[in-house]
């Protein structure tokens, strides 16, 4: 009797606390007026704002979020910062409690896995409207921010693009010329080889790249190939095998530093070998140049970096954008605030001066040219800037990525290239591995 | 009480006995008036194991047997997430391989240092408090991101192991990168990290009293033997709570890895730790009923290694209230 | 103290016969030298970032050695103003105002709950005592979605509530069983000593039991501090908003893979950081080591 009479509460506890936080799960979302769908409505209260970058990035997001404050009286930006890493893991974490922020940062790459789960609001009907100007965004750039329905999830707000980033200083030194515009991956190789006979011996022409996702799917488009069919992988084991072992022959001549040394460098453009002069050339962000070369000053060598497109192939230009942007998810509360908060990001004179394309190239071509106009740019961001312009006019290819393009798809990717670099497995073993495991978890 | 104490437990031998409490009131009386005294004492406890844990463990058991992405409701598939785990997952078995050898390599060498550090910094030696902090340094800034690049540093293809190998002679390439020694420069990083049981270990060997090594010394035992019978015996109750705690940690062991290999548990999955890859399928694949069914495994795991440890505390752990 | 002990045992010597007489200055010189070597071993991560914190941003990487030619203090000017938004003047008060709050609430907590098991008899206590286990080997990634999902619905993200009420409600297992086992090491005379003074039981508590716990509610306090200091999961889920942000989060906003990293304040931030929990260990190791509850006990 006693027994029953201690333990009820505890089991009936429990099942109410289970019922609760199933319940909390389905949890309901406001329902919108077609007005509200429209970005139409009185521009006023609170929003949340999140977006990812380290310490001087938001420093310049603060200030353009006080500018907003100011244009539009009875607003107020509530802000939302982590590192690029964590700040994917915790909007997961916001998506289960349906809990995004208004606006939410995002990247074309990220997409799918926001879009597939139906969480994110389509923005068309906010351009139709003229709440969002879109007029000064080049088409080739606004698709990167696309579902797989063909509407527009992600307003792209800066974009940035994969370069072949090379030491000038020591090219020159050596005595090899830089690859000339429009240069095939067959150039690409001479030029390393080139490199490798007259480079001093500790110093590798290029950073062992065989497990960058970026860099094979530049090789795939530049072959006019597909690389995503829908959920599934659009290229072929044969031409993964063929570019895999591409990257083995060149780390057997030497062209490449070592699997070990490649493993242990740090993510953050700063730290990168080629950021200190231990490697010739790598495939680094085109943003990048800056950092990395104020970190090769601190050398004391005198060294200058450079950077170019990525080889082409037959197809042409592989290189393609990779754009971060603003979305506003189902969840969101004051849509016609948020709305105008995009607008205001993408199109402002004042915002687009003050963060200065901190996030990838600024894609309003009106604020772009400001800022190449500007006689107190720095040559190496016009250099980026520049550099962008040049692969947004060679049109470049759109790549739809399915959802669990990054947590499946890129480290499967890079995975698999490590065991075939430390040998722990043959070329065609790991390519199948990788088939098996991309095309699983893309699928699931 | 220093009579009590002193007398009861440095008998005659230099082993510690139990003290016999004195037993004033009947068990019967006294078992009745805890009862609703223990439940005060207990319901904070009570109410955040029920709102905390409970609640929130019984909803990621029910996860484990759904498949679930943290926005459309669960789906109940049955035992499927077990039987990918033990059947498909090569991941998986591989993650309790790298855990299994880091629990093997690091509980023992911890306890070790940690004991060996907390015996020289207890007593006999000047500027104590300045080593004991010294030495308790490292344990504060574990778990930085700064770590990382320290541990290259030390352990990088131009880092300083690297540097002092190559004086001598030897040529070896980078430690954290070769999925060879990856994971044991996290084991050293793990034992780096010895403050919080060296702190445990320090705050008992304060607690034995010195006579017991007086009565020891007295009776001829030299240091080893005084480490046996008295250290060992009297600390007992202290190693054992290490030796769970360093089990359950490095079972668990999660941060070191995180932060040297940036979250990838790379290379080549070397430092692919459980839990590192319980959350790389919750919460980057949102694999949700997948990581519970794995936090559940582990759940399991843990239980069975610490029944096994409970256990054995009947042969070497003595208690000072055992009666 | 340590000197009345040492004075006390020399003339003990000889008793323990084999060792070789040498002079206690020779002994004490080698001892300390085989310290210092072990500590310049051990900390020498720790020196080299110390040393980075005052190298010009992009020379940190350039040497292995401690000191170089080039100083600046532009990392600790730069990295503690970083914006004017973003400060660690800031992250500093929040991660202490945080870390105040979860060390009062795991001591009182914790010690009620400790006490119980350790020195009472009750119906269960078997079973529960088995949860308090059960916890400790949880691993907490169990919980954190569903926890996540209630303190939404609750309204306490962006609030200290999250990451302090359940410490108020003692789901640190860890700190339980630490005291537990504290406790339990206490003779149980003291307690029935106090009952036949007229304690009752919360007499006992707090007379005889918070006493003698000094040296553990010492460690738990010091735990909790480390741990609440260097939380890094806790305060990214829960304190989305810089101005909330903790010394931990700041630490992190110095490095992004896709924009400027400044590992220079990273270092010199990093090195400020560890002065409020170093002064609380120099502080909490008196209680630990040298408090009255364990002279008390001799």
């Amino acid at each position: 009797m006693r027994l029953r009479f201690r333990r009820r509460p505890l089991a009936a506890g429990a099942a109410t606390l289970l019922a609760l936080l199933t319940a909390a799960c389905g949890h309901g979302m406001p329902d919108h007026t077609d007005a509200e769908l429209r970005g139409q409505g009185e521009i006023t209260g609170d929003i949340r704002f999140s977006w990812w970058g380290s310490a001087s990035r938001n420093a310049v997001t603060n200030e353009v979020a006080d500018i907003f404050e100011e244009q539009f009286p009875g607003t107020h930006v509530e802000r939302e910062a982590a590192d690029f890493g964590n700040y994917f893991k915790r909007l997961n974490v916001q998506g289960a409690g349906r809990n995004m922020p208004c606006v939410t940062q995002l990247q074309a790459r990220t997409l799918g896995d926001f879009t597939v789960r139906d969480t994110l609001l389509p923005l068309d009907p906010m351009i139709e409207s003229g709440a969002i100007d879109v007029s000064h965004i080049p088409e080739a750039v606004l698709d990167t921010g696309r579902g797989p329905d063909g509407k527009l999830y992600m307003l792209p707000t800066g974009a940035a693009y994969d370069s072949l980033m090379v030491n000038e200083t020591l090219a020159d030194e050596a005595g090899v010329a830089l690859p000339r515009p429009g240069y095939d991956w067959d150039d690409y190789l001479a030029f390393l080889r080139d490199a490798d006979a007259a480079l001093p011996d500790d110093i590798a022409p290029t950073a062992l790249r065989g497990g960058l996702p970026n860099f094979f799917i530049a090789y795939v488009q530049g072959l006019g190939g597909t690389m995503f069919d829908g959920n599934r992988l659009g290229f072929s084991k044969d031409l993964l095998t063929e570019y895999w072992q591409m990257w083995q022959d060149m780390a057997g001549e030497g062209l490449t530093n070592s699997p070990a040394a490649n493993s242990e460098e740090p993510t953050s453009p700063e730290a990168s070998y080629v950021a200190q002069g231990d490697v010739l050339s790598d495939n680094r962000p085109g943003n990048a140049l800056t950092p990395a070369q104020g970190t090769l000053d601190g050398t004391g060598t005198g060294e200058r970096l450079t950077t170019l497109p990525l080889p082409s192939g037959p197809a042409g230009s592989g290189n393609v954008l990779i754009t971060s942007g603003m979305s506003i998810p189902r969840n969101c509360e004051n849509v016609p605030t948020a709305a105008a908060f995009i607008d205001f990001w993408a199109n402002d004179e004042r915002s687009g001066d003050l963060y200065a394309s901190a996030n990838g190239a600024v894609t309003n071509t009106e604020l772009l040219q400001r800022q190449l106009d500007d006689p107190e740019q720095p040559d190496l961001k016009r250099q980026e800037l520049t550099l962008y312009q040049q692969i947004v006019a060679d049109d470049p290819p759109i790549v739809l990525y399915p959802p669990g393009y990054m947590a499946v798809f890129e480290s499967a990717f890079t995975r698999a290239y490590e065991d075939i670099a430390f040998g722990s497995a043959s070329v065609p073993e790991a390519v199948d591995a990788f088939f098996e495991e991309a095309n699983a978890g893309l699928a699931a | 009480m220093k009579e009590n104490n002193a007398g009861g437990r440095s008998g005659g031998t230099g082993t510690p006995t139990r003290p016999e409490p004195p037993r004033t009131l009947s068990k019967g009386r006294r078992a009745r008036g805890d009862n609703r005294a223990a439940y005060a004492f207990l319901t904070p406890w009570l109410i955040g194991m029920l709102v905390f844990t409970i609640g929130p463990m019984l909803f990621s058991l029910y996860l484990a047997f759904t498949r679930y992405d943290l926005s459309s409701s669960p789906e109940w598939i049955g035992l499927d997430n077990f039987r990918r785990m033990f059947t498909t997952d090569p991941r998986f078995f591989s993650s309790v391989d790298v855990t299994l050898t880091y629990v093997l390599w690091s509980v023992p060498l911890l306890l070790a240092v940690s004991l060996g550090l907390a015996m020289v910094l207890n007593r006999g030696l000047r500027f104590l408090t300045g080593y004991r902090a010294l030495f308790y340094m490292p344990s504060l800034i574990g778990g930085s991101v700064a770590v990382a690049a320290l541990w290259r540093q030390i352990f990088g293809e131009e880092g300083i192991v690297n540097k002092a190998l190559g004086s001598i002679g030897i040529d070896h390439g980078s430690w954290i990168g070769d999925p060879g020694s990856a994971l044991y420069t996290i084991v050293i990083l793990q034992v780096w990290t010895f403050g919080s049981a060296m702190v445990i270990f320090l705050a008992g060997l304060r607690q034995i009293p010195q006579e017991l090594y007086d009565a020891a010394a007295v009776d001829g035992a030299g240091p080893v033997r005084r480490f046996r019978s008295v250290t060992l015996p009297t600390l007992s109750p202290l190693i054992f709570f290490n030796l769970l705690l360093s089990v359950v940690n490095a079972f668990q062991a999660f941060t070191g890895a995180y932060v040297v290999s940036n979250g990838t548990g790379g290379p080549s999955d070397s430092t692919m730790f459980y839990t590192l890859y319980l959350y790389e399928q919750g919460f980057a694949q949102l694999n949700m009923g997948y990581a519970a069914a794995m936090a559940w495994v582990l759940v399991l795991g843990l239980a069975i290694f610490a029944g096994l440890l409970m256990f054995s505390t009947r042969y070497w752990v003595h208690y000072g209230d055992e009666r | 103290m340590t000197t009345t002990v040492r004075a006390a045992r020399r003339p003990r010597r000889p008793l323990f016969g084999s060792r070789p007489t040498r002079s206690p200055l020779l002994r004490a010189l080698a001892k300390h030298s085989v310290m210092i070597i072990l500590l310049v071993l051990m900390l020498y991560p720790l020196l080299w970032m110390f040393g980075a914190s005052f190298r010009p941003d992009n020379k940190v990487f350039t040497t292995l050695g401690l000191f170089t030619g080039d100083f600046t203090t532009d990392n600790y000017t730069q990295g503690w103003s970083g914006g004017d938004q973003l400060n660690f003047s800031r992250f500093f008060l929040n991660s202490l105002t945080l870390t105040v709050l979860c060390i009062i609430g795991n001591l009182v907590s914790c010690s009620l709950t400790a006490y119980a098991f350790a020195r009472l008899d009750f119906r269960f206590k078997k079973v529960l005592f088995a949860l308090v286990i059960a916890t400790l080997l949880l691993p907490y990634h169990v919980t954190l979605v569903p926890q996540y999902i209630m303190f939404n619905q609750l309204g306490w993200v962006n609030t200290l509530l999250p990451l302090v009420v359940p410490k108020i409600l003692a789901t640190d297992a860890f700190f339980i069983f630490l005291m537990v086992q504290f406790i339990r090491a206490l003779p149980r005379s003291l307690d029935d000593a106090a009952r036949i003074d007229g304690c009752g039981h919360w007499g006992i508590f707090r007379r005889v039991i918070v006493p003698l716990s000094v040296p553990a509610l010492g460690t738990t306090a010091l735990f909790t501090f480390i741990n609440t200091w260097n939380d890094f999961l806790g305060p990214m889920l829960y304190l989305t908003e810089p101005d909330t942000w903790t010394v931990s989060q700041g630490l992190a906003s110095f490095l992004d893979a896709t924009g400027q990293s400044s590992y220079g304040s990273l270092f010199a931030m990093s090195t400020l950081s560890l002065v409020p929990v170093l002064g609380f260990f120099i502080a909490a190791q008196k209680l630990l080591v040298e408090g009255i509850a364990t002279s008390g006990l001799k």
